[in-house]
């Protein structure tokens, strides 16, 4: 199997090559009284080619779960397998993976071609082969003019190139990459994502994505797995999360949340739908399974998914699905409102304003949203 | 002892090769990581670990043991108890403290003040005043002493000649000129390195905030320094107290512990109160040492995030140039003038005396005795370099990469050799080297210092080059290991680099010019050094300092000229040749402008 580096598509996503399972993996730090569990339980397979991403806040144990993936960690239990073979026996040098770090860790006393070199001549490359892939490595991250720089001569986004290229040119089964991105300025972030999924894409190399942008995650990812406290808190297509959280914690921390307090739910198991009472009306929406009669239950509603319908009236009682606008802020491509309601304060984004139609601040507005817009689920313990 | 201090961590350049040493520059690169990370315990770090603290237990834990077991004889017990009845023991103590205090003080002072007008000023000369404030770094003990008594003796060129005054140099005064030359330099650096890290935003915001320049430097620079001026001032107190060379040449009748413990040992043939001596030394040096190493070194305020984000505010006011330059310029002076001395002293015949050029000192120097001498020790301080190169490098690696636990512990007794006096480690050598050491008949160690020591007592010099000579390697070790990022290892790792693969390509490049920086220092240190060596040279085994300590001790001060020129010679040549043979190919193609 031979992955080249240049500009024509080498090799198909859903390869049979670069299966990555874990399974029940625990890691704890220190022991007795102090002992600590920073990652349990945790249990995913990486398909050939996918891109996984892992996300969560800091400290939820996602860097520790890539760093046993590489083998910088070892885990207390469970197991982790590339195609079949077992990684954990394995030193960091002898599994076939690729990382790429937040630091960028190049080499600061080999130019930008002795870095990407490394890995190839470690193997024993012979030097016309070798000048040739890194050559083509370069090419393809647009290095070919700063071979014979520094580091140190590099801008934050050509060193991350760099560090790229370099990870990938020995052809790893498996790419691992820990915050790549989060030393890099907004712009270049959004740029060097494009790219990396490009690449990742065209080389079919299963990979796993450690962040705690949303928005990389989003962008980037086949499936996320959020995390939380060292367990699994959810694992989806971007989409998925975002619509059909597992919990609060999910929704709250992708995107931007509202939710609604209901009365008297009534779930439909068969349908995977329930019944509730929000903002005076009753409605049929989508449920999480947990979400049953009885339960604490809240609605899910994406401030973009409000609807604010101005009154222009500012004596009106607050009720039902009226209420009283408390902030309004207009971003340009979107005004951002604050609204009082029954139910307690709802944030709705509604796009593409015309600056007439802002409710000002104190007037009675409308709030409705289309009940597919809405998920529910169990309120948090 | 004659121990030359090394400028301590906070120095952010070595005061021999200020070209060579670069700081391996990672993409930004955080200090430390706070990340938890897997300690794995492989076969080799366990192997190096145990080989590391025996060579240590062998080279300094042993003989420090071994004073502390003779020192609790009765005999030693009875000293310690006359220490504090015996009004003559109060009163050495009572010199020792003294002087210690004054030369820490004094020399602080005339450090913070070269430091501060090389950092703050532009002037002519600034890079010789540089050169001139390091040059007691490779000088030799006894030139200083030997020259400050020629200029300002009772029969002095300055004192008696050019002025007609006959002060008496000999005792505090004469020590405390002597002592202060010598060891300044450390705290120069020291304060040097910790003020070009300074962030001069500071300095801006405070002007910003309405304070005048004065007000500036009472308020903002100073208390930011105070870390700086406390560990200048243990260091220089610790060098101090430790000294043999000079309270033997000029201390007259003040005699200080390290001087009365030599008496001991080598006039009064009474090992046991010469270990009590050293005991007495030890405990100060070590204490002293340690809270300077360990509580104002982590005092330290300043950031040290890289390059400072701006140009430091030079002073350019007249008045307050001439107030700095004015007493710079008179102890560059007065260090120059000295240094003259020591080199003219070796080519006339009594300088002061009797000015006639011969080249008589160098003859009788350089035929016999001296060149046996300059062989010898040039031949041994270059083995014991590069052994101490890489004991130090081995306990950098396991403090910083390496242990956990015990890593405290290692680093400590890893600078130990640099914290026990020279004085006490000779003591400690020659008691515990003296006779060979084994288990029943089967000997392990043979004799290595005394009469009818292995290879003429050369090996016990060895030893003690390399025990004192590993601090430097192992400081500038930890330095330059803790300026690598973690994750450049594990990048390497993760390209399929094994843990010997990736010491070799990538962290032994990234810390051997900060490494080599660290030796050749230790190297001029070695050469230099006096006070353990006086207590195991050999007729076989002759060292250049204590061939000197007997000239000037004869009063022949011509031959202890020349011979100090010599070693200043060989000193500043190896050096050199080392700096030529270690200058890097710089990485990538400077030409090119930075990258946008």
């Amino acid at each position: 199997m031979t992955i080249t580096m240049h500009d024509t598509p080498a090799r198909d996503v859903g390869d049979t090559v670069g299966r990555l399972v874990l399974s029940g993996i625990q890691k704890a730090f220190g022991s007795g009284g102090s002992r600590v569990v920073a990652v349990d339980d945790f249990t995913l397979t990486v398909e050939p080619g996918e891109f996984v991403t892992f996300l969560g806040p800091s400290g939820c144990g996602k860097t520790t779960t890539l760093r046993m993936i590489a083998g910088f960690e070892s885990p207390t239990a469970g197991s982790v397998s590339l195609d079949d073979e077992d990684m954990v026996s394995l030193t960091p040098d002898r599994r076939p993976m690729g990382m790429v770090f937040q630091s960028y860790a190049l080499f600061p006393h080999m130019t930008v071609f002795e870095n990407v070199a490394y890995g190839l001549k470690l193997k024993g490359l012979p030097a016309k082969q070798l000048k040739e892939e890194v050559g083509f490595a370069l090419a393809s991250m647009s290095l070919t003019n700063l071979a014979n720089r520094a580091p140190n001569q590099l801008s934050g986004g050509q060193q991350q190139r760099v560090a790229l290229a370099r990870a990938m040119v020995v052809k790893p089964k498996v790419l691992l990459f820990d915050e790549p991105l989060s030393n890099l300025d907004a712009k270049l972030r959004a740029q060097m994502r494009l790219e990396i999924r490009r690449l990742q894409r065209r080389l079919g190399i299963s990979s796993v994505y450690v962040t705690h942008d949303q928005d990389e995650a989003m962008s980037l990812s086949d499936r996320i797995v959020v995390m939380r406290s060292g367990r699994i808190e959810q694992v989806g297509a971007p989409d998925t999360i975002y619509r059909h959280p597992a919990s609060v914690f999910v929704a709250d921390f992708i995107g931007r949340a509202n939710f609604l307090d209901v009365d008297d739910v009534r779930a439909d198991a068969s349908t995977g739908r329930a019944s509730a009472r929000v903002l005076g009306t009753r409605i049929t929406v989508d449920a999480h399974p947990k979400a049953v009669a009885g339960s604490d239950c809240v609605l899910l509603v994406r401030p973009e998914s409000i609807r604010v319908r101005p009154f222009g009236d500012t004596e009106e009682r607050i009720a039902g699905n009226h209420g009283r606008v408390l902030s309004a802020v207009f971003y340009g491509e979107s005004v951002e409102y604050e609204i009082e309601t029954e139910v307690g304060n709802i944030v709705a984004v509604v796009s593409d304003p015309t600056f007439t139609e802002i409710a000002p601040v104190g007037t009675i507005v409308g709030v409705s949203f289309a009940p597919e817009r809405a998920w529910l689920l169990p309120a948090e313990d | 002892m004659r121990g030359r201090a090394a400028p301590h961590d906070e120095t952010k350049e070595s005061p021999l090769s200020i070209e060579t040493v670069a700081a391996p520059a990672a993409p930004n690169p955080p200090l430390r990581t706070s990340r938890p990370r897997e300690l794995r315990h492989d076969t080799a770090t366990r192997v190096v670990a145990v080989v590391v603290v025996a060579i240590l237990s062998l080279l300094i834990v042993i003989p420090v043991l071994t004073i502390l077991s003779t020192s609790a004889s009765s005999e030693g017990l009875a000293v310690f108890a006359s220490i504090f009845s015996s009004s003559v023991n109060r009163q050495i103590i009572l010199n020792t403290v003294i002087l210690g205090t004054i030369v820490g003080a004094l020399g602080t002072a005339i450090g913070f003040l070269l430091a501060y007008v090389q950092v703050r000023m532009e002037f002519r000369g600034k890079r010789i005043l540089h050169l001139i404030a390091l040059l007691p770094i490779v000088s030799p003990p006894f030139a200083l002493a030997t020259a400050v008594i020629t200029l300002f003796g009772r029969s002095g060129l300055v004192t008696r000649d050019l002025l007609g005054i006959t002060p008496n140099i000999y005792g505090l005064p004469g020590l405390t000129v002597v002592l202060t030359l010598s060891f300044f330099p450390a705290a120069y650096m020291n304060l040097l390195g910790m003020m070009r890290s300074l962030d001069p935003s500071l300095d801006e915001a405070a002007s910003g905030l309405g304070a005048s320049k004065w007000q500036v430097f009472r308020s903002v620079t100073i208390p930011m320094l105070v870390p700086g001026f406390a560990s200048s001032f243990l260091l220089l107190f610790v060098e101090t107290i430790a000294d043999l060379a000079n309270p033997l040449v000029i201390g007259g009748d003040f005699t200080v512990l390290s001087s009365r413990a030599y008496i001991a040992i080598t006039g009064e043939y009474d090992v046991a109160a010469g270990a009590a001596y050293s005991v007495v030394l030890l405990l100060p040096a070590v204490l002293v040492f340690l809270i300077q190493r360990y509580w104002a070194g982590r005092r330290s305020v300043v950031a040290v995030t890289g390059k400072p984000s701006g140009r430091p505010d030079l002073i350019t006011s007249p008045v307050a140039r001439t107030m700095l330059l004015a007493p710079v310029a008179l102890f560059a002076g007065l260090i120059v003038l000295i240094y003259a001395t020591v080199v003219v002293g070796g080519f006339v015949s009594i300088l002061g005396v009797n000015d006639t050029l011969t080249l008589d000192h160098y003859a009788y120097v350089l035929s016999g005795i001296g060149s046996d001498a300059m062989v010898t020790t040039t031949t041994l301080a270059l083995i014991a370099t590069p052994l101490a190169g890489v004991l130090g490098l081995a306990v950098a690696w396991l403090v910083v990469r390496k242990l956990r636990r015990g890593r405290s512990l290692m680093d400590f007794l890893g600078m130990l050799g640099l914290a026990v006096p020279g004085t006490v480690l000779g003591i400690g050598y020659a008691l515990t080297f003296n006779t060979p050491r084994g288990f029943g008949d089967v000997v392990l160690i043979p004799a290595l210092a005394g009469g009818g020591a292995a290879f003429g007592g050369a090996v016990a010099i060895v030893m003690v080059y390399v025990i004192r000579s590993s601090p430097s390697g192992q400081r500038a070790g930890v330095a330059a290991l803790q300026q690598i990022d973690m994750s450049i290892d594990e990048a390497s790792a993760s390209l399929g680099a094994s843990g010997l693969t990736t010491f070799r390509k990538i962290t032994l490049p990234l810390v051997r010019p900060a490494l080599f920086a660290g030796l050749t220092y230790a190297f001029a240190r070695s050469m230099t050094t006096l006070s353990p060596i006086v207590f195991l040279t050999t007729p076989q085994t002759k060292i250049m300092t204590s061939q000197i300590l007997s000239e000037v001790d004869a009063g022949r001060f011509g031959n202890a000229f020349a011979y100090c020129t010599i070693l200043i010679v060989i000193v500043m040549g190896v050096i050199g040749i080392l700096n030529l043979l270690i200058r890097e190919r710089p990485v990538g193609r400077p030409a090119d402008a930075m990258a946008t």
